[in-house]
This record gives C-alpha cells, sequence and structure tokens, in this order.
C-alpha cells in the first residue's frame, strides 16, 4: 500500500478527530506510523489502522473505508489538483480512470500492483463500473467515488451490486450521475 | 521556569507547532522527490519513444510504414486518440501538403466523418494547422480546436468531440517533408518537454523519407539522362521491349521508332565548347517534346475516346547520349503515321536557337524502324531506326528515311568502308588531282584546286564515295591537313618552277569538321611557315555547312585567315540558302558559281542566276569563278556575261601532278 494512502488516512483522522486521535490509532493499531508518500508499506498494516478507526468509531470496517474515502478524496484534490481539473465532472474522471491513476503511480513505483477499472454506458447516464484489485477494497473505491462528486460539487448514487465478498467474480457499481459530458 | 509560565507559548503548543513544521517540511520534501521521480520517469519514457522510433526509422524501408508507426508510438505515448499524416510532394506543389490515408486511431469508427473531412483536403503554406507547421518547421499546439483562428476543421473536431490537437513536421533538415497532426478528446495545455521530443522524432521520420527519396533518385537517375532528364537508352529499351510485345498482342495497333541525330552537332561542340553543347541539347530536347505534344499529325485508333490519352503509355522522347535522341510512338493506325512526325520535328528544328548569346542552326537527320516487320527484340528496333538514320545523314543534312531491308547490305558496306579508309589514312593511300583554274576569255592557267582521291587498290575512288565517312570518322582531320600541306608544297615549286607576274594560286577545301578545329588557323599558319608558300597564293574553299555552326566564331577565324593574307572563296555558290547574309559579314575574296547553274546556261533562268551572281561579285569587289564549264558554249556564255574565271571539263579534268605540270609547260609555252 502507498504511503499517500498512510498519509491520507492521516489527514482525515487529524481534521476530523484531531491530533491525538491519530497518535491514538497508531498506539492501538501497533504500527510505527512514520509514513512517506514515497514509501510503500504492508498491506497489513493499513488493515490495522483501519480495524482499529473501526473499533474506535464503533462501525464496521467497509463502512469506515467508505468514510475514509469520501472524507479524503476532495484533500487529494486539494493536493494534486493537476489529476482532477482536465477532467471537470465525476463522469470523465471516472472514465479516465485507469489512464490517471496507473500511470502517475507507475511513475513513482514502477512494479506496483494497481486496480483496474472499467466502464460501460448504461441508460439514463447510469455508469457501470467494474472494480478489480487484489486488496479487495471496493469499500474504499465506494468512498473515493462519492468523494470526487462531492469535489465537483455533484450529488450521484452509488449502489454495489455486486463484490468479491459476497461471492460475485469482481466488484461493480451503479452510479447514477448528472448526464452530459 | 517563570518565564515559560508567563505570557510566552505552552510547551504543548510549542511542540505542536514544531510537529506542524515538521510535518510541512516532509510534505514539501515528498512533494519534490515525486516531481523529480516523475520528470524522471517521463524522461524515460520519451527517451524510450525516441529509440523505439529512432529503431524503427532504421529498420524500416517504406515511407508509409514508418509514419504510421510514429503516429501509433506518439498516440500511445501520449494517450492521445487519433493521429494523422500530411505529405509534401515536393516534386509537384512545394507549398502544399497533401492529406494521406494514413492514420492511427484507438476507435477507428468514431472518426469516419472527422477523417472523411481532413482526407478531402490539401493545406497551403499557413493555412491550418498542418499549412502552419509547414511555415514555421516547428511543432504547434491548439488548445482547444474550437476557438483556435488557426484550425481550420473547427466544426468537424467538435462534431468528433475533439478537444485539442497538436502537430510537428517530419523534417530534412530545413524542409518539411510530412505533418503529423494529432487529436486529443481532453483539452490539454501546450506540453514543451514533449514538442522537444516531438521534434527530434520528426528529424527521424526525415531520415526515412531522405534516404527513400535518395533511393528514388538512385533509380531514377540509372534509367535516366542527368543533362536533359529525358529516358536513357536503358528505360527507352525496357518501353520498347513492351510496345513489341503489346504489338504482337494486338496486331492492328502499330509502333514506330524515330531516331534522331543532330546534324554537325561536333561542330557545336569543337568550337563552343562541352558546356554550349550541352545546353543547345536541353534547347533542342525540349523543342523536341514540344512537337510530340501537338499530336494533330497523328492518328491513333481510340482517338476518339475520351480518356484516349490517359490510356494509352505516352510517347517516349528518350536521350541515347551525344547528339542522339530517340521518339517511340504507340498505338497507331498507320506506321507512316511516324514520317510526318518526322517531317514536323525538322520544321520545328529550322527555327534558330539561341544559346549563351549565339545563334545556332540545327537540324536533324532521322531514321523510322517501324512493327512493319515483326522484331523479336528492342534492340534490333534500335539498329535498324539507327542504320535508317545513317542512311538519311548520307542523303544530306535534314533527312528522314525509313528502314528498309536493303539497308543491312549497305550498313555493312559502310562499315567495311570505314575500316579501309582507317588504313588508308594509316598508309597515305591518298593522292591529290589538280583541276585548272582559267581567266577568261584567254584561258591562261591562273591556279588550281587541289581535289583529293583514294587510290584503293587498282580503283580510284573519288570524294563523294568517302567524304563524309571521314567527316564521321574525324579521319578527315589528318585527311584534311594531308591535303593542305601537299597542295602548298606543290604550288611552291610548281610557283618556282612557272614564274608570274600574277603567281599561281592553289585552292584547297576546308570541311566543317576542319574548320571547326582549335587548333586549324595555326594548323595553315604552320604549313605556310614549312613549304614557304606565299599566303596569298593560297585560297581556302569554305561551303556554307562550314559557317553554319556558329556565325561569330566562323567571323573571328576567317578574320584570324585574312590577317595570315590567306585568300578564302566560298564554295558551290548559290546552293546554300543564306549566302546574302554572310556575303555581308564574311571576309570573302572569291565566290565560285555552282556547277549547277554553268551547265545548260542558254534560254534558261541559270543564265540570268550567273549573271546575277557575276554582277554581285563586282559590286562587292570578288574574284569570281564558273565551276563545271564543259562545252564552248558555256565558257561563250561565261565570257560575255563578264565571268573572270572557270574551271571545267572544257579547259581540264582534274588530274595527276605530272599531268598538271605539263599543262603548265604547255600554257606557259603557248
Amino acid at each position: 500500500m502507498k504511503g499517500v494512502v498512510f498519509n491520507l488516512l492521516e489527514d482525515v483522522i487529524v481534521r476530523e478527530h484531531g491530533e491525538t486521535a491519530w497518535d491514538a490509532l497508531l498506539d492501538r493499531a501497533g504500527v510505527e506510523g512514520a509514513y512517506t508518500s514515497l514509501g510503500n508499506y504492508d498491506d497489513a498494516e493499513f488493515g490495522r489502522l483501519i480495524a482499529a478507526a473501526a473499533t474506535k468509531l464503533e462501525r464496521p470496517v467497509p463502512e469506515v473505508l467508505q468514510w475514509f474515502g469520501r472524507t479524503g478524496m476532495p484533500i487529494m484534490a486539494e493536493r494534486y489538483p493537476h489529476f482532477f481539473t482536465p477532467y471537470g465532472s465525476t463522469r470523465r474522471l471516472l472514465r479516465h480512470l485507469n489512464e490517471i491513476i496507473h500511470p502517475e503511480v507507475r511513475k513513482l513505483y514502477p512494479a506496483a500492483d494497481v486496480p483496474y477499472f472499467d466502464f460501460q454506458d448504461w441508460p439514463n447516464g447510469v455508469v457501470l463500473l467494474g472494480y478489480e484489485s487484489a486488496r479487495r477494497l471496493c469499500a474504499l473505491a465506494h468512498g473515493f467515488i462519492e468523494g470526487t462528486a462531492d469535489h465537483f460539487g455533484e450529488t450521484i448514487a452509488v449502489e454495489q451490486v455486486r463484490c468479491v465478498e459476497r461471492g460475485n467474480p469482481r466488484c461493480e457499481f451503479l452510479i447514477t450521475m448528472p448526464q452530459g459530458h | 521556569m517563570s518565564d515559560e509560565s508567563m505570557d510566552g507559548p505552552t510547551e504543548l503548543e510549542q511542540l505542536q507547532r514544531r510537529l506542524g513544521r515538521e510535518r510541512a517540511t516532509r510534505r514539501e520534501t515528498e512533494a519534490i522527490a515525486e516531481r523529480g521521480m516523475r520528470a524522471l520517469y517521463e524522461q524515460q519514457q520519451q527517451l524510450q519513444l525516441l529509440e523505439t522510433i529512432a529503431n524503427a526509422a532504421n529498420l524500416t524501408s517504406s515511407d508509409t510504414d514508418v509514419l504510421q508507426f510514429g503516429l501509433a508510438s506518439v498516440c500511445e505515448h501520449t494517450g492521445w486518440i487519433l493521429g494523422h499524416v500530411y505529405r509534401r510532394d515536393v516534386f509537384q506543389s512545394a507549398d502544399l501538403l497533401q492529406s494521406t490515408t494514413i492514420w492511427y486511431s484507438s476507435d477507428p469508427a468514431r472518426f469516419g466523418e472527422f477523417k472523411r473531412a481532413s482526407e478531402g483536403t490539401s493545406f497551403s503554406r499557413g493555412e491550418g494547422l498542418p499549412g502552419r507547421v509547414l511555415e514555421t518547421c516547428g511543432p504547434i499546439w491548439v488548445t482547444d480546436v474550437t476557438t483556435d483562428a488557426g484550425f481550420t476543421r473547427g466544426p468537424a473536431a467538435h462534431a468528433a468531440k475533439i478537444a485539442s490537437a497538436f502537430a510537428f513536421p517530419a523534417l530534412v533538415g530545413q524542409e518539411v517533408v510530412a505533418v503529423l497532426e494529432f487529436f486529443s478528446e481532453e483539452r490539454q495545455e501546450p506540453d514543451e518537454p514533449l514538442m522537444r521530443l516531438l521534434t527530434h522524432i520528426g528529424t527521424q521520420l526525415g531520415r526515412v523519407v531522405e534516404r527513400n527519396r535518395m533511393a528514388d533518385r538512385l533509380v531514377h537517375d540509372a534509367s535516366h539522362d542527368p543533362l536533359t532528364g529525358l529516358p536513357n537508352r536503358v528505360l527507352f529499351l525496357d518501353r520498347l521491349k513492351s510496345a513489341i510485345a503489346r504489338h504482337r498482342r494486338h496486331r492492328d495497333s502499330h509502333f514506330a521508332v524515330l531516331f534522331i541525330d543532330l546534324d554537325r552537332f561536333k561542330i557545336v561542340n569543337d568550337s563552343l565548347g562541352h558546356a554550349t553543347g550541352d545546353k543547345f541539347l536541353t534547347h533542342v530536347s525540349a523543342r523536341l517534346s514540344a512537337s510530340l505534344r501537338q499530336e494533330d499529325v497523328i492518328s491513333r485508333p481510340n482517338q476518339n475516346a475520351l480518356t484516349a490519352t490517359d490510356e494509352r503509355t505516352g510517347d517516349a522522347l528518350a536521350r541515347l547520349g551525344g547528339d542522339e535522341f530517340t521518339i517511340l510512338l504507340e498505338d497507331l493506325n498507320d506506321p507512316s503515321d511516324a514520317m510526318r512526325l518526322a517531317e514536323r520535328i525538322q520544321d520545328a528544328l529550322k527555327q534558330p536557337f539561341v544559346v549563351d548569346g549565339h545563334e545556332l542552326y540545327a537540324s536533324a537527320s532521322i531514321g523510322i524502324a517501324s512493327s512493319n516487320i515483326m522484331y523479336a527484340s528492342a534492340e534490333d528496333v534500335l539498329r535498324d531506326a539507327d542504320l535508317a538514320m545513317y542512311r538519311a545523314k548520307a542523303s544530306g543534312e535534314s533527312h528522314c528515311q525509313a528502314f528498309d531491308e536493303t539497308m543491312h547490305a549497305m550498313a555493312v558496306e559502310r562499315l567495311n568502308l570505314e575500316t579501309d579508309l582507317r588504313r588508308a589514312v594509316t598508309h597515305n593511300e591518298f593522292v591529290l588531282h589538280y583541276q585548272p583554274v582559267v581567266s577568261l576569255p584567254s584561258a591562261e592557267i591562273t591556279g588550281f584546286e587541289a581535289l583529293i582521291r583514294w587510290q584503293r587498290g587498282d580503283k580510284l575512288v573519288y570524294p563523294d564515295k568517302f567524304i563524309r565517312v571521314a567527316e564521321d570518322t574525324e579521319l578527315i582531320i589528318p585527311l584534311g591537313l594531308w591535303v593542305l600541306r601537299t597542295a602548298c608544297t606543290t604550288m611552291k615549286q610548281w610557283q618556282e618552277q612557272f614564274p608570274k607576274t600574277k603567281p599561281l594560286t592553289m585552292s584547297v577545301n576546308v570541311s566543317a569538321r576542319q574548320f571547326a578545329q582549335a587548333t586549324f588557323v595555326q594548323d595553315v599558319r604552320d604549313v605556310l611557315a614549312d613549304t614557304g608558300l606565299d599566303a596569298s597564293t593560297l585560297r581556302l574553299e569554305i561551303t556554307e555547312s562550314v559557317t553554319m555552326g556558329n556565325v561569330e566564331r566562323t567571323v573571328a577565324v576567317l578574320a584570324q585567315l585574312k590577317l595570315l593574307g590567306v585568300l578564302i572563296s566560298v564554295d558551290d555558290f548559290g546552293t546554300g540558302f543564306s549566302s546574302l547574309a554572310y556575303l555581308q559579314r564574311f571576309p570573302i575574296d572569291v565566290l565560285k558559281i555552282d556547277r549547277s547553274f554553268v551547265s545548260n546556261m542558254e534560254g534558261s533562268d541559270n543564265r540570268n542566276i550567273v549573271h546575277t551572281i557575276v554582277n554581285l561579285a563586282s559590286q562587292l569587289n570578288m574574284e569570281v569563278v564558273a565551276e563545271g564549264a564543259e562545252t564552248a558554249s558555256d565558257v561563250a556564255q561565261l565570257t560575255s556575261l563578264g565571268c573572270g574565271f572557270s574551271q571545267g571539263y572544257y579547259f581540264s579534268r582534274p588530274v595527276a601532278h605530272a599531268a598538271a605540270t605539263v599543262l603548265l609547260e604547255r600554257d606557259r609555252d603557248r
């Protein structure tokens, strides 16, 4: 897992719950907590941090992941505006996920294990987004999608229709969003 | 301790701020490192792209393939969705870019309309995106195709949901050979490093175009004459081969070959130099091409068909080398049409050429071979057309001759003659005969004309049988010099043996080829010095053909000869066509009236002509010698017309040295 995700989690926790909450989370998860955006860290550390947050917040892990994604995305947009500005809408950004995320990640980590998204237009502006990743972080992806809409000031509905956790071969979201573009 | 607890920040606040600073520092450091890594990555990608294209440029032989590859590679690298190539046809219109069918698209179906809009177009310098690249020789970026005034396909691009475009040139040196344009459906801001990279890619692509152009040039050069740009012998024979094959399939579709050889071209080269000679040849080739384009003299089987000119392979003019041109006429109704074209070529050549300020005249001997004979090989057709040309040349200048079967025998004969003549020059098998020139009415011998004879075995061969071959083979040069030297030596002897108040004169014929020699004046001076002959008793006889090559040079050479003291005679006067013009320009001392006017003068126009020439000579202060006086009546007529001198069988035929000496003795003793 990329250090940038850990940093984002830190930002979200600190913004929403204060500095001490992050320190407490680190202690509870039993991790060192020195993350740099350039580093690559054990996926399990991320899992422990999320699990600790879930315990603290008394909410299920997927819910925490989704919350983290949604809250974190506008912070990402603040920090990396050049990934967002050219697209102007959730629909267009989603359509280019593979082209934005993958090349950017690979610029920093040539051997990175990146998720794969696919995109199908359904009638009435509905989009079917497929998510395939060995990390099975579809809940995080769910939150990221909602956070993206928040960033662009759009109202969308995201429904996860398939999930590997439910025995489907892959995760799929049906997204209803403003038409055009 | 008390300081800290007063107004200053608490230790906790200090630590929090310190932590904030540390976090900001870390973020900044990370950002710097990320930018560096991203830049490094991008540079590697760019280098890789450049390397890929350079490799393709080295390995790919076709322009189209390498341009196609360039489009695909750039699209892949940039993520742009559509690429297209414009090419510049340097041979047709240097300022125009033509659309090609070379495209790259990850989604071909989507851009059908835009492709059609682009493929129909061409862009002139400065016009539209490609035209602006042609003008600036560098990459151009269009951030928004709908608002950029320099992008002319805005509506079509907008309809295809294209947002941005860029284009860059494939360059050979500073010359744009192609323009590659790319389109993105996302709005893209100008990317300077990318544009620099594209400039390098353009050079690599240009390299292939240049290499292919060189290869094309080599192929072209191998089959074309560098001077005139016409097809050469190789290409001509190739086309002729095809014509023979076509005639075999369609017997009623005839072909003909015209073999054109310029008359006296060597004189132009010798007297004016090769540079002028070359220019003269290009002028001639242009005029030949022009006469081919007027097709009205030739009837074609499919002349009425609208597409006739497109379907025919085209009449092919070629230069075989030197002053030899050939024309292949195809798809003729009648092979005899070729003769009409040959005649029109003769007409076309009659107008003088102005080359480097010299007024030059050209005429050609044209031989024709046609599909009247079933030919097996192109070489045979060419050989027969060549033979016919030689036959035409033998008939005099500006002749056309169609080949017939008897010419082979004649060609063999001529070849034998040439061989024998060479040997004759080496073994000095020539003698001079001398024909007296007498004054009228006294009939006293005033001089001789030296005439060459060839002692070929026991047969005496007259010059009309071998002088042309001697001219063609350049044997005329040593032969002419030998005649001059021998005649002068003889005359020096005779002048000592038969002294007169007005010393005897010697007339020697000078051929055009001899006259054109740069050393001619020096040769005459040497012979006079060596033999001791008084220059004023030597008369050099020139014909109009001597002067045809180049008037300025003729004037200069004649002036130098006059400075030596030599006299100039014009031979065969009245048979040429520019006589009066050059009588005025050239320093001529003697007119020799052609024999054709002298015989049968009684009651004919000839008498008037002779009378006119005699008066003309008198007015211009020239001597006049009537040739071919055969009868007492001829002599009486000439005398009555006031003609001062004559030669002819009536007085004496040309005789050998000893006999001529006897004539002089008799003349002295009478």
